[in-house]
């Protein structure tokens, strides 16, 4: 280094050397200038990659052999991709982005995603300035921008969705994430307890986490009152249906398995149940309770029409799926109400656009029991495919062996008569249902009485009958809901699935004529 | 010695500054010929009346280019390199480093963003002209040939392929029914293997017609659904058979 003084400059000289053979390969790491990141606060730093990505580039594993493999699968894959060009890119790890994580656990993170196109047309050095004065250079190989992640609880597409349909009604905006807190403590709180907390608006209409892997038979009075707003919530939220049949069945296990339920969340500490149960407060909007009872009484709704509208053949049909649905029911309601209550829900997906046509008798008791045991791959109005589909539907969720004996005796019951055998059922429902019960405190409000009371309809003013179904369907049209209003339990003295099933039969005896209006089914009696 | 994954930050505490320069592509080519220990050039600050000018002088030896893009020419690079000193107001550029044994370690902040650029001057005119031209031809070039082609296929009667083909099917011979408890035997060993099987890959393993195969198939009442399988929607019709016996009687199957 030279250095010469004249009168106003100063010149100096450096050399400058490129070093040949370093064993270190520089990149730059850019920050945000807005994001005043501070090196002197930094005690302790972490740079690893990033493998959130590796499950996605994972190809789901399918078993090899044995059960639920197929032959050739491997081979018939490739020469599928092949056929159409697919070209599957391969997860490496050196290509990940960075994730940087100061000062531990509880500190800032930054994510470093390469920046493209450094190289191309101009390189990059480094210069350094060595103790003997000279400048040494070093080549920058890749250039990676870290941007901080948020720590704090953000929402998630969905959700955030929802908060936007609700923007005009929700005047206090920071309430939203508190609420969403406090509701995953009580969530957990819940667990732990077994009982119920209600921190809502909305109080008696929160039912969210009710469906604990049994069938709730709710008391329809309160169904009632969402005459409307039940089909447009389980539309509306149909979507959100598959995502949240993993967190009931999850939620048991929650403390055990923290995020590896849904294959798609990373293993983040603040976001690990961002997706999942969203119990709203307000009435406005759908509450995860009403969906679910939406969703309930989709079912039960659905199964209606097979049992009384399409007369003999679907109902011959529905009657011979009860009773080997019946006894499947009861052992597996013990074994295993997860699956079962995930089916439900995956169903009701299936069947919640069709939520309108199927308006007819709820109150069919075979519907309430039906929907326990629905099988996944119903359609709608292909009864037959659904019978078949049935059979195996139950196997493969439940791992085949009870299967055997229930798949032949399914074609060869003969038919019985309706009413027997949703008494029968109901009856059977209800002893299993009782063992489960006293887990789950607050559930129940079906008084436990045997169906058989449904024939001494106490005193009462308005009393279940014929001639008052007859009347009040000849003067307007009227939905199964409606009707069912008109013969609330507390006055007919009934049960609720007794009203249920006395108001199918009436219905089925009085065949009445059936019109959509306004997206939901009519029934009426022309005079 | 660290462990993986931590990050040394000894150069963010210390402050070492550090230039980020650009430099053109043939400069940097340049610098990868450099012999011993790598000298380059020289670097010249001027502080001038309070600005400051940096210069940077490309060493003789290396300021003749022998080829660019591959192709040999000879065109003298130019000497003089000023800098553009540019600020690092936006971000935040630091230096970090992965050693071949991966340790990671924070080098230094970046002080002083500058670009290289040369002078203006007739080599470098020509050394870019040069660079344009070669880079505005073409990759694909048609070319004429003097003679044409005739080491590709000919045409053949029947390829050897398809002989051995036609020969494999005539001692395969037909496909026999045979015994039914062998047949069902071949079955349930391939289905103790995989669940799910596809109709004609079947008829392969079993060497069946495929109507025998069907209604052996149905009398023991495999269930077909093409909607069961998770993935199976576009594929034509499986056969998976939920739960085995082997003990079926031989008196229920009647063909």
């Amino acid at each position: 280094m030279t250095s010469l003084a004249t009168s106003s400059q100063m010149v100096t000289e450096y050399v400058v050397r490129v070093p040949k053979n370093t064993s270190k390969r520089y990149n730059i790491m850019a920050f945000n200038a807005a994001d005043k990141v501070n090196f002197s606060t930094w005690h302790q730093a972490r740079l690893e990659r990033d493998l959130s990505n590796r499950r996605l580039y994972q190809e789901d594993e399918l078993p090899e052999a044995g059960a639920g493999s197929e032959f050739h699968r491997r081979l018939r894959d490739e020469a599928r991709r092949r056929k159409l060009g697919i070209v599957l890119r391969e997860f490496r790890a050196e290509e990940q982005p960075w994730l940087l994580r100061v000062n531990g656990r509880t500190g800032r993170r930054y994510r470093g995603v390469k920046k493209g196109g450094v190289t191309e047309n101009a390189s990059y050095y480094v210069f350094t300035q060595c103790p003997d004065g000279a400048f040494e250079a070093f080549p920058v190989l890749n250039w990676f921008n870290f941007t901080p992640l948020a720590r704090h609880r953000t929402l998630t597409a969905e959700e955030a969705e929802e908060e936007w349909e609700r923007r005009n009604k929700v005047l206090n905006h920071f309430s939203i994430m508190q609420q969403r807190r406090l509701r995953d403590q009580d969530e957990e709180e819940e667990e732990e307890r077994g009982g119920r907390k209600v921190p809502k608006k909305g109080g008696d209409r929160d039912r969210g986490h009710g469906d604990r892997g049994d069938l709730r038979i709710h008391d329809l009075e309160d169904d009632l009152e969402l005459s409307s707003e039940d089909s447009e919530g389980s539309e509306a939220e149909g979507d959100k249906v598959p995502k949240r049949k993993a967190p009931p069945g999850g939620r048991k296990k929650r403390k055990k398995k923290k995020g590896s339920e849904d294959e798609a969340f990373e293993d983040s500490d603040d976001g690990d149940f961002e997706g999942q149960e969203v119990d709203y407060m307000s009435d406005a909007s759908s509450s995860s309770q009403e969906e679910e009872e939406a969703k309930a009484k989709v079912t039960k709704e659905d199964d209606g029409p097979k049992g009384i509208d399409e007369a003999s053949e679907s109902s011959e049909e529905s009657e011979e799926e009860k009773p080997p649905e019946e006894k499947e029911e009861e052992e597996e309601e013990k074994k295993a109400p997860t699956p079962q209550e995930k089916k439900k829900k995956k169903d009701s997906s299936d069947e919640s656009q069709t939520s309108e046509e199927s308006d007819i008798d709820s109150e069919t008791s075979s519907a309430l029991f039906m929907a326990k045991k629905k099988t996944p791959p119903k359609r709608r109005g292909s009864t037959s495919s659904s019978r078949g589909g049935s059979r195996p539907g139950t196997p493969t969720e439940l791992g085949g062996p009870s299967s055997t004996s229930n798949a032949p005796s399914g074609t060869s019951t003969s038919s019985t008569s309706t009413s027997s055998t949703l008494r029968a059922a109901a009856g059977k429902l209800e002893q299993g249902r009782r063992p489960p019960d006293p887990p789950s405190a607050k559930r129940p409000r079906v008084d436990p009485a045997p169906p058989s009371g449904k024939s001494t309809p106490s005193s009462g003013e308005v009393q279940l009958t014929e001639e008052a179904v007859r009347r009040y369907l000849g003067r307007k049209p009227m939905t199964t809901k409606d009707l069912l209003k008109k013969f609330q339990t507390k006055r007919t003295g009934l049960s609720s699935d007794a009203t249920v099933n006395v108001l199918a039969q009436i219905l089925k005896r009085l065949n009445p004529e059936r019109k959509v209006i306004g997206d939901k089914m009519h029934f009426f009696l022309k005079e | 010695m660290s462990e993986k994954g931590e990050l040394d930050l000894t150069g963010a505490k210390q402050n070492t500054g550090m230039w980020l320069v650009k430099v053109p592509k043939y400069l940097s080519q340049q610098w990868n010929k450099a012999s011993g220990r790598g000298e380059v050039g020289k670097l010249r600050i001027t502080k001038n009346q309070g600005r400051t000018e940096v210069s940077f002088t490309l060493n003789e030896e290396l300021a003749n280019i022998s080829d660019i893009g591959g192709k040999p020419t000879s065109v003298s690079a130019p000497r003089e390199h000023p800098f553009i000193l540019q600020s690092v107001g936006g971000q935040t550029l630091t230096v970090f480093t992965e050693s071949s044994v991966d340790k990671l370690a924070l080098e230094g902040i970046v002080v002083q963003r500058a670009e290289c650029r040369p002078a203006a001057s007739e080599n470098y005119m020509k050394l870019k002209r040069l660079q344009i031209e070669e880079s505005s031809k073409p990759v694909r070039l048609s070319q004429q040939l003097d003679k044409a082609v005739t080491t590709n296929y000919k045409p053949v009667a029947n390829h050897q392929y398809n002989i051995e083909y036609e020969k494999k099917k005539k001692e395969d011979g037909k496909r026999a029914r045979a015994d039914k408890q062998q047949v069902l035997d071949m079955l349930f060993s391939a289905f103790e293997k995989h669940q799910y099987y596809n109709i004609k890959d079947l008829v392969d393993i079993t060497k069946q017609p495929v109507v025998a195969s069907m209604v052996i198939n149905s009398k023991l009442s495999f269930s077909m659904s093409s909607t069961h399988h998770p993935k199976l929607s576009s594929f034509p019709i499986w056969v998976p058979v939920e739960n085995f016996c082997r003990e079926l009687p031989t008196a229920s199957i009647s063909i």
